[in-house]
């Protein structure tokens, strides 16, 4: 531990006052150093939780692949449908998934709209989905398989036209 | 500063640094949820606080109080910190003390904003907030004093200028105490006898308070509160935008009349904020596609220079240049109007405009933040919830904001606001310049505020539209 020296009244030197300046800098860059190592230390928690979180969404979604398609084209602003196949490693329909479909503008602060798919042939799913601005839309499905498993896949709908 | 509680909060000396420090927290956060977050722009602290928030709360506040953001900026909270680890040594450069540098930097913001599509990525607002706070270190840890706030920072000019419409200012209560005052603390700092170290700081933006004029340039960050051992000085009411219409020698300033940098300022908040505004409508996608078929391009950027060149120097240089030599032609022969050239005359009326481009700045920033007011509510939940555990509860996505087409009659309103205000401010240039022929002297300035305000109404009824890929489609 370090100490500086203290006066004892309010008669003290520009020279001890210097001194005592000195003492509380280094102090304040003790600090400064320990805040720093503190913020590195959250910050590596902080990265790590978000690489493992990132891998398991990966490895659910890498077994099953989902293609999409739009309707009408180019997509304006309005209704449209959204259609989704879904097929395992294999290229089997999977059948029997709950599809939450999102539909988010690039701008924050846009109301998002949400929809259900529903399963319209083996593997096939079918949803509504209205745009109600002109630009560029990221549609968020939010997959639930048969077994529970869940899994989250995005893709965007750039440039939607205004009527 | 005699309102019960916050009075007693300006006047403490640590009011600053408790006023920065949970916005340097929110600061942090937004940096590590732009980097490590959503990728998605609506579900991201940094983009929904940036884009949405910040700028809402800021416009408002400067047209309700004043310029309090830089008073609780968190930028400075840091250079503080690092002043004192290392001393600043150097004096800002004489020729670069003006609004050259920071003027670009807006402009090159609303540029980047445009070409990069910077509200729609959480990772590239991060790095710039990042970037500030490094621009922040590297200057003030160079050159002394308030260096980056003056001659750098591009969102403390556009306080600045907003802020003189705004209806309170940091001011001296009484100028006898002032003249009286032997020791002048609130712009040398208030210092120990015995050693003459300065305990409290005094003005480091240079505005000395017994010559100071308005808002700006002025921080608010209370020193010269502080300061002052008379305490005459505080936060005052006062008539928003009188500073524009009078040209008195302001401290730390000069006379508006001569500053052809202020003036670009000025200039550039005005049409920039039509130019923003543009940006996110649908007939700019129209002009944009039309300009790369005529110039054989299909990369946005030149395109994208182009319509700033016609919006920020060409479109000024015309109206504000008809206007001013209109001016000088009708104006009574014996007035300073008829004499003037044309570019003091600009410089002069320039502004006037002013309001104008604050009430566009209002509408625009107001229509995302009231529109999505509520979005942070299920931002923040989500971000607690992907700490571990949903503490705020499972984010309600559903919550927007205001009706549309309630917040649509809000914009109207500040467009009308701002436009009455640039009327009269620069009919009271034109009385004051020819008292005789001030109709006549203000009828081109008139106009040039009508084609402005029409621009602005037809900007607020087009369908909007929000982007990144300009060029295709």
């Amino acid at each position: 531990m370090e100490t500086w020296p203290v006066h004892a009244s309010g008669a003290a030197t520009t020279r001890q006052k210097l001194r005592e300046h000195r003492a509380r800098n280094r102090l304040s860059r003790q600090g400064l150093a320990r805040g720093f190592i503190g913020f590195a230390c959250a910050f590596s928690v902080l990265m790590s939780s978000c690489s493992r979180s990132n891998k398991s969404s990966a490895d659910a979604s890498a077994s099953v692949t989902i293609q999409h398609e739009i309707l009408p084209q180019p997509v304006r602003v309005g209704a449209a449908t959204v259609t989704l196949k879904l097929a395992d490693a294999a290229g089997k329909p999977v059948t029997g998934a709950h599809i939450a479909v999102e539909a988010d503008m690039t701008h924050a602060g846009m109301s998002p709209r949400f929809a259900d798919a529903k399963e319209t042939a083996s593997g096939l799913y079918q949803s509504p989905l209205e745009f109600s601005m002109a630009g560029d839309w990221v549609i968020l499905l939010h997959v639930t398989l048969p077994g529970g498993k869940k899994l989250e896949q995005q893709f965007d709908v750039k440039g939607v036209r205004p009527n | 500063m005699r309102v019960p509680g916050l009075g007693r909060l300006f006047r403490w000396r640590y009011a600053r640094p408790v006023l920065q420090a949970p916005l340097l927290f929110v600061s942090v956060v937004m940096i590590l949820h732009g980097l490590f977050g959503p990728t998605l722009a609506p579900k991201n602290l940094a983009t929904t606080l940036s884009w949405l928030h910040f700028r809402g709360v800021l416009v408002l506040v400067l047209l309700c109080a004043g310029n309090f953001f830089c008073l609780a900026c968190p930028f400075m909270l840091v250079r503080q910190w690092a002043r004192r680890l290392f001393k600043p040594r150097f004096t800002w450069p004489r020729a670069l003390r003006n609004k050259g540098i920071s003027v670009g930097l807006f402009v090159l913001i609303l540029f980047t904003y445009e070409l990069f599509d910077l509200w729609s990525s959480p990772w590239w607002t991060a790095w710039l907030i990042v970037a500030y706070f490094l621009s922040v270190l590297v200057v003030d840890g160079f050159f002394k004093h308030a260096s980056f706030c003056k001659f750098v920072c591009p969102i403390g000019q556009f306080n600045f200028v907003a802020s003189t419409l705004s209806p309170f200012e940091v001011k001296v209560r009484e100028q006898d105490v002032c003249t009286r005052c032997q020791t002048k603390d609130c712009i040398r700092g208030r210092r120990e006898p015995a050693s003459d170290l300065v305990t409290i700081r005094g003005c480091e933006l240079a505005l000395f308070q017994p010559s100071k004029v308005g808002n700006m340039d002025c921080t608010f960050c209370l020193d010269c509160v502080h300061a002052c051992p008379h305490d005459n000085i505080g936060i005052l009411s006062r008539m928003p935008g009188t500073e524009l219409i009078i040209d008195p020698l302001r401290s730390g300033i000069g006379y508006f009349s001569r500053r052809k940098d202020l003036a670009a300022l000025a200039i550039v908040f005005t049409f920039g904020a039509l130019l923003n505004a543009f940006g996110m409508v649908s007939p700019v996608y129209a002009v944009e596609r039309w300009l790369g078929r005529m110039l054989h391009v299909s990369i946005e950027a030149p395109v994208l220079g182009l319509i700033f060149t016609f919006f920020l120097v060409a479109e000024p240089v015309l109206l504000l240049g008809l206007a001013a030599w209109l001016t000088r032609a009708w104006a009574d022969k014996a007035s300073p109007a008829s004499q003037r050239a044309l570019l003091p005359q600009a410089v002069r009326y320039a502004y006037g405009l002013v309001p104008l481009g604050f009430g566009m700045w209002l509408a625009h920033y107001s229509f995302h933040f009231l529109t999505g007011l509520y979005t942070l509510i299920p931002v923040v939940q989500n971000a607690v919830a992907s700490l571990g555990q949903p503490l705020l509860g499972e984010p309600r996505w559903t919550l927007t904001g205001l009706p549309a087409n309630v917040v649509q009659v809000i914009e109207i309103g500040f467009l009308v606001l701002g436009f009455a205000g640039s009327l009269v401010l620069t009919y009271g240039l034109a009385e004051e310049d020819s008292p005789h022929s001030s109709l006549r002297v203000f009828l081109p300035w008139a106009a040039v505020c009508l084609i402005l305000w029409t621009a602005s109404m037809w900007l607020v009824f087009q369908p909007m539209e929000m982007r990144a890929t300009l060029m295709s489609g």
